[in-house]
């Protein structure tokens, strides 16, 4: 295992298909250096975990946008602290009102980029914050 | 310096004017003069770039072949377009409610949108919806959903558009033939239109409910069956806007839109239909994105394509067989959330550009997208934008007002061969389907989805509020953000399981071994979809069953089994 490279797990949660923006990153961060496992659509709060776990990753990201940003997030958090991924940095990206940020960042997400945002924007905060945490 | 930067350099320094900095934006010119899509242009374009063309047959007056300046020659003096923008929201009685505001307000068209869950083909009840019904569009489980949403609407007058993209849209179709029967319309006089279009549903996320064969054959089903039984039902809407929407340029779209349509006539073909007796009812989705002329020359580029293709390659005779119809949707991947209010001129810049070009139909985006579903606020603004479009503006009275413009037939005949360029690799790959089965498609919206971002990293896109004139991010959504209740969602699935409990079982297995046995001998499957609507039988029901025969598990999800065995 290269040890250097920074971890992601890049996810969708639940059923929405709209996976531009998840795949968009997941290529620009591997292109940032970084090793990135693409998880896909149709994913449970559970196996977005048990990934985590078995790659043992720095970071999940995950992205939203059909308004269910609020139903899964929690369940993520839940799990993780569950087991334990307390190091693990959580990023969320997506379409959702800038109401839900804080409510978010207030879950226990670390970070959240909205549509629009630039890709150094996301490299550089993965980088500095990466296997800060904890 | 990018150009980008050294303007954001000159706002953030506003208070502590840098005149250096000032000056430089003051002589500022445009870096690029290449369009959204890439291409090189002139500076200017004069007669010459002209003199080579046939006016009669290569441009033609609308109304006349090959339609480059549209479909009418009176065009929106013989009618506006119609206004009619996307509804879908919690409940089947929720999106009757918005829907029934927006006419209150104007709208001239009804067009509801199906949920993930729908679309996906799973009912209310289903583990996997449980937690989504109603999140982003409505779902219908059964006919007492699709009875709720029709309620009082006039079927035999109201142009509906039913936007069920998926295998699902079979489901829909029967379950909106069986609500109309039982208000007594005869269903030849049905109008509107079902967008039935799952071959490209498979790129939005669907691709357990849109495996290849399957999503030719019930896309074919509907449309045999409504050329056989519904002659005014627009039976398919090609979406062009959702191609576009995964990041390719205004030729791809084309091209592809053009393929996955070839795929259906094709199959119709193949039934032993004639290209006359369907051609006229097929209609196109197409987006409308931000660089104003180049949507205008794409759409008369499209309209010229189409015309050809239909006469030469498939031999129609009736010139209806010929006409590209299409509705517009402003390109939703062109809005961003930093300085929402921007994105309303954003989408009336779009929408111009449809209304030049001749649009039949037209969706507004609302600018709170890239936050939420539409508010109620969102979806009138919208509307409004339509209306003062119509109403105020003047360009409702001259048909094709851009038409022999140097530059727009230039550009017209640029993208036209670009898209005729990108169908023959197409062809070459082995057609569409080969390119759908090989994922050559998939690899294509990959790549250029991610060339898009990296054109607005490195400045070469620019986007106000994103890599120029960025400004502090806001905290509020100005015009309030549009939730869904979890009320709504759990009424309608204890409705599904109450309904489930109480049907008549044995009829219902009945109507299932008949769909079954249609399906196995590969008959048109929508008159025993119908039947079993009218028994109860439930979307997953009818397409599980479907899909089974077919070699597909029950469930999409793959997480219930079929109960009727």
């Amino acid at each position: 295992m290269n040890r250097d490279k920074i971890k992601v797990i890049v996810s969708k949660v639940g059923l929405d298909g709209h996976d531009r923006g998840a795949k968009v990153v997941a290529t620009l961060l591997k292109e940032a250096g970084m090793e990135v496992v693409y998880l896909g659509m149709y994913q449970t709060p559970e196996g977005v975990i048990r990934a985590a776990i078995d790659e043992d990753a720095d970071v999940i990201g995950l992205s939203y946008l059909s308004g269910e940003h609020l139903v899964y997030t929690p369940k993520i958090v839940n799990e993780m602290k569950k087991s334990g991924l307390n190091d693990v940095l959580l990023v969320v990206g997506g379409s959702f009102p800038p109401e839900d940020v804080p409510v978010m960042k207030e879950m226990g997400v670390d970070e959240v980029f909205r549509g629009g945002s630039l890709t150094k924007s996301i490299v550089d905060y993965i980088k500095k914050n990466a296997r800060e945490k904890g | 310096m990018s150009q980008g930067q050294a303007i954001k350099k000159n706002i953030e320094g506003a208070c502590d004017v840098n005149w250096d900095d000032y000056l430089k934006s003051y002589y500022e010119k445009p870096q690029s003069a290449k369009t959204w899509s890439g291409y090189e242009v002139q500076e200017l374009y004069t007669p010459d770039d002209l003199a080579h063309k046939d006016y009669k047959r290569e441009i033609g007056d609308a109304g006349d072949y090959p339609f480059t300046r549209g479909l009418h020659r009176n065009m929106f003096r013989g009618r506006y377009w119609t206004r009619r923008e996307v509804v879908g929201i919690g409940s089947p009685a929720d999106t009757h409610e918005r829907a029934a505001f927006c006419f209150e307000q104007g709208g001239t068209g009804l067009n509801t949108i199906a949920d993930v869950t729908y679309e996906m083909g799973l009912d209310a009840d289903h583990p996997w919806a449980k937690t989504e019904v109603g999140l982003t569009g409505v779902n219908i489980t059964s006919v007492k959903d699709m009875e709720t949403l029709v309620g009082d609407i006039p079927l035999d007058k109201v142009s509906w558009s039913l936007i069920t993209a998926s295998t699902a849209a079979a489901a829909t179709m029967a379950q909106y033939v069986v609500v109309a029967q039982q208000k007594k319309y005869d269903i030849s006089c049905l109008r509107g239109s079902i967008q039935n279009d799952p071959i490209h549903f498979r790129y939005c996320g669907f691709r357990p409910a849109c495996p290849l064969d399957l999503s030719v054959k019930l896309g074919a089903d509907v449309m045999e069956y409504c050329t056989r039984n519904m002659p005014k039902f627009y039976y398919t809407t090609v979406n062009m806007y959702d191609l576009r929407e995964q990041g390719i340029n205004a030729h791809q779209e084309v091209a592809y839109g053009f393929g996955i349509a070839m795929c259906y006539i094709d199959e119709l073909l193949r039934r032993g239909l004639h290209i006359d007796d369907f051609a006229p009812r097929f209609t196109f989705y197409v987006s409308c994105h931000v660089d104003f002329f180049e949507e205008i020359a794409k759409i008369r580029a499209a309209r010229r394509m189409w015309a050809k293709l239909l006469k030469e390659k498939y031999g129609a005779k009736d010139p209806r067989s010929m006409q590209f119809r299409f509705a517009v949707h402003t390109a939703g991947c062109s809005l961003v959330p930093q300085q929402p209010l921007n994105n309303i001129v954003r989408i009336a810049y779009e929408a111009l550009a449809a209304v030049l070009s001749g649009v039949q139909s037209l969706h507004c985006c609302s600018y709170d997208e890239p936050m939420c579903l539409p508010t109620e606020k969102g979806h009138l603004q919208a509307l409004r934008t339509q209306q003062i479009l119509a109403y105020e503006t003047g360009v409702t009275n001259v048909a094709d007002p851009l038409g022999g413009s140097y530059f727009i037939e230039s550009l017209t005949d640029k993208i036209e061969e670009e898209a005729l360029r990108c169908m023959k690799e197409v062809e070459d790959l082995g057609g569409m389907e080969e390119a759908i089965r090989s994922e050559w498609l998939d690899r294509k919206f990959e790549t250029e989805a991610v060339k898009r971002q990296k054109e607005v990293d490195g400045g070469d896109k620019l986007i106000v509020g994103v890599n120029i004139f960025d400004s502090e991010p806001e905290t509020k959504t100005p015009l309030g953000v549009q939730r869904i209740t979890e009320q709504s969602a759990k009424q309608q699935i204890s409705e599904v399981q109450e309904l489930k409990r109480t049907r008549n079982v044995g009829r219902l297995r009945e109507a299932i071994d008949r769909l079954r046995d249609d399906a196995s001998s590969r008959k048109n499957t929508i008159p025993a979809m119908i039947e079993a609507t009218k028994v109860f039988a439930t979307t997953a029901e009818l397409l599980g069953t479907v899909r089974e025969v077919m070699g597909y598990p029950y469930d999409p999800m793959q997480v219930i089994e079929s109960p009727f065995k």
